[in-house]
């Protein structure tokens, strides 16, 4: 006679399938999953706390540490909200090497994703091509900023560096061969066999669902949510940008949706080189006295910065809020419950692409 | 599917596959010349303007140290973040990194520094800590330093009729030592850096 | 020295099991262990297998400075991994706290003070390169020797 039984299943802090430490615990009867706990807290430093009372060029650094994969994008909103305050104008050529450096860190970052995704699936020859193809990104933006991860390029009134017209050269070469390579590995994702019966109607998050647990980013853009914060950025309206959806909401279109993503961030860096104005790159401003709030498009979602500071551009008061917070409560609340088997719950989770260094600081 | 058997074969086959599938190797791992490493001596004098200090954002990183008869900024590699910052903000060019240095001479771009000084008047107690910590107020006047009154106007701030008054603001080197020295927390400097260019002329796209 | 132990330090310097453990970061130096799997810094062209497994583990890279969050459970994993064992420490984190060994923090640096270390990795992140020469530096001074020294 066949017998369900009640586990509770813990997905540790050191798992294979997992960079970062957090504890899923998920109780399931028989194979069938019908409650998850989420444990975090192996990772808070208290960030938000030591930079109080701090000018902006030790600010800066932590707000690039808070998350090592998406540094570029915590640099680039901090740097945005303090020139909000403090009324700074950046020179029109400046604007244009930020997005150039904030296109390159989403196409590595949405590389990263989808290399953890086939890892986690087993498929690690389509993972190991696209942490290649990783390794070309980044040595693009190491000649455009001078390192690798945690670049530190945007200061208050510009950048800090200017691109050489022969490193512009280079890094058009280099964007041809890497959309080349993408071509084929998106098609490699698309048609094959095993990749489609471990992903498609796996994980599957409805639009009403993800609008309940507030999903951001691919996440929900996979769902059929059409939200991208770049589309109140200037600059990014300047070149024309329109975000990428889909309409079915499986582990596969999320993966899809990321994949989009880095072709037209390709798209937007050569408009950005072929339009770049010239000019100066740094236009000089002190900071201010204020308080704002301030939004961009991290690779996983929205990213707000809550700034208060004092009349000598200190910060009184900080409070940052990340993508993956929204992005683990859909996951766990609404994608994994009804999950046909424990396998899909790692597969799912990744899919989501958490990053819990952002989650807690 | 119209890949057949022979199809197999001839792909195998050919020496272009087989020269690399033999001799295969990884790319040569080289750091390139543009990376922007530990910061390292370019051989000018370092004469103890101390903003590189002032500019480095991780605590215990870099200081100046004695070296022969002159001086010179040390890095400790645990603690160094290699941001580059001391590099840019030092006014004579005596460290260099990655390609730092080129950048500034080209595009004419420079950290600027301001100190501000800022008392609290309900916490200062008056007790002159910070006269007699500030190494500059020691330069300018050695009774000030040795703990006694000053009745020079060149220092930068003195204890006068109970309240501390702050004379010369541009002359303050943002070292914090009164900062450290205060009791009550009442003074603290704020250190002001803009990221400025001035073209050269005869240059840009 | 008999044969067998020769065969044995010859075997254990060319097949390396890596775990690695978070114990909070910003994610940087994390990436860049990722990195060295990648094709172009080829880490497994040593005979070393990058896994996730302290029960099968010789070589435990430590990343970040040390958060409440792991007070024992560090000691724990190093105590789960059977000798002959080497720590590596990544980063500037587990050295000295990088940019969060401020007075307002809740970290816990150095790492040194909780596991014992066997080698350092400066740099915030350091690049892959550097991490390689790290681990098979480990390699050479822990593993070859190891039948010598503890007999």
């Amino acid at each position: 006679m066949k017998r369900t039984v009640d586990v509770n299943i813990p997905l540790g802090p050191i798992h294979p399938c997992f960079k970062e430490p957090a504890r899923l615990k998920c109780e399931a009867k028989g194979e069938r999953i019908v409650g998850v706990e989420v444990e975090l807290g192996y990772m808070k430093k208290g960030i938000e706390r030591i930079m109080k009372g701090r000018p902006w060029q030790e600010v800066m650094f932590l707000a690039e540490r808070v998350c090592g994969i998406c540094s570029v994008i915590h640099n680039m909103v901090f740097i945005e909200a303090m020139e909000q305050i403090s009324g700074i104008t950046v020179p029109p050529r400046a604007a244009y090497l930020r997005v150039i450096a904030n296109e390159l860190d989403r196409m590595q970052s949405h590389l990263l994703a989808n290399f953890s995704y086939c890892y986690t699936i087993e498929h690690e020859t389509l993972g190991m091509y696209l942490l290649d193809l990783r390794e070309q990104v980044m040595d693009e933006l190491e000649r455009l900023t001078g390192a690798r991860v945690t670049c530190a390029y945007m200061i208050p009134g510009g950048v800090r560096c200017d691109i050489l017209p022969e490193n512009a050269e280079l890094l058009q070469v280099s964007l041809d061969r890497i959309e080349k390579d993408l071509r084929r590995y998106t098609g490699m994702f698309a048609d094959g066999p095993m990749i489609a019966l471990r992903s498609r109607g796996v994980g599957i998050l409805t639009q009403e669902a993800a609008q309940r647990a507030h999903a951001v980013g691919p996440t929900a853009r996979a769902s059929g949510i059409p939200a991208d914060c770049r589309l109140n950025h200037p600059t990014y309206r300047q070149l024309g940008f329109v975000p990428d959806c889909r309409q079915d909401c499986d582990n596969y279109s999320r993966i899809m949706v990321r994949f989009d993503e880095v072709a037209r961030s390709i798209a937007l860096i050569r408009k950005c080189l072929q339009e770049l104005p010239s000019g100066v790159i740094r236009g000089g401003g002190i900071c201010k006295a204020g308080e704002t709030r301030y939004s961009g498009e991290a690779p996983r979602g929205e990213l707000t910065y809550f700034i208060r500071s004092d009349e000598f551009g200190r910060i009184v008061d900080i409070q940052i809020q990340t993508p993956s917070i929204m992005n683990i409560e859909a996951c766990c609340h609404e994608m994994i419950i009804g999950a046909d088997s424990i396998a899909d719950v790692t597969s799912t989770f990744v899919s989501a692409d958490p990053c819990i260094a952002c989650t807690e600081r | 599917m119209g890949y057949s058997l022979i199809w197999y074969l001839k792909e195998f086959a050919r020496t272009a596959w087989i020269k690399k599938f033999l001799f295969a190797k990884t790319a040569p791992l080289t750091t390139p010349s543009y990376f922007r490493g530990f910061p390292e001596p370019t051989g000018r004098i370092c004469q103890h303007a101390l903003f590189c200090m002032m500019a480095c954002p991780a605590p215990g990183a870099i200081e100046v140290v004695h070296a022969g008869n002159g001086w010179m900024p040390r890095i400790h590699k645990g603690h160094c973040i290699r941001c580059g910052l001391c590099v840019e903000a030092c006014p004579h060019g005596v460290l260099k990194s990655g390609r730092i240095l080129e950048t500034m001479e080209r595009e004419g771009s420079s950290l600027l520094f301001s100190f501000r000084i800022a008392i609290d008047p309900d916490l200062c107690t008056g007790c002159g800590n910070c006269a007699t910590a500030c190494p500059v107020n020691k330069q300018i006047d050695a009774q000030l330093g040795a703990g006694g009154h000053s009745s020079s106007e060149e220092v930068i701030m003195r204890v006068l009729d109970g309240d501390v008054q702050v004379l010369h603001e541009e002359k303050c080197t943002g070292c914090k030592t009164c900062e450290t020295s205060c009791p009550t927390r009442a003074i603290q400097i704020a250190r002001i850096l803009e990221g400025t260019q001035q073209p050269p002329e005869g240059s840009g796209p | 020295m008999s044969l067998l132990q020769r065969i044995k330090n010859k075997v254990r310097a060319r097949s390396i099991h890596v775990a690695y453990v978070d114990v909070g970061s910003c994610n940087g130096c994390d990436i860049e262990v990722l990195a060295c799997l990648a094709p172009r810094y080829d880490i497994e062209q040593y005979g070393i297998f990058v896994h996730n497994n302290p029960r099968e583990a010789d070589v435990l890279l430590v990343i970040g400075a040390y958060t409440p969050g792991w007070e024992e459970k560090l000691a724990m994993v190093w105590d789960k991994i059977p000798p002959p064992k080497a720590a590596v420490a990544i980063g500037n984190c587990p050295i000295s706290g990088c940019l969060f060994n401020r007075r307002e923090t809740f970290v816990d640096p150095p790492v040194k003070k909780h596991i014992p270390i066997a080698a350092e990795v400066p740099g915030c992140p350091p690049r892959p390169t550097e991490i390689l020469q790290a681990i098979l530096s480990v390699r050479d001074s822990v593993f070859a020797n190891w039948e010598e020294e503890h007999p």
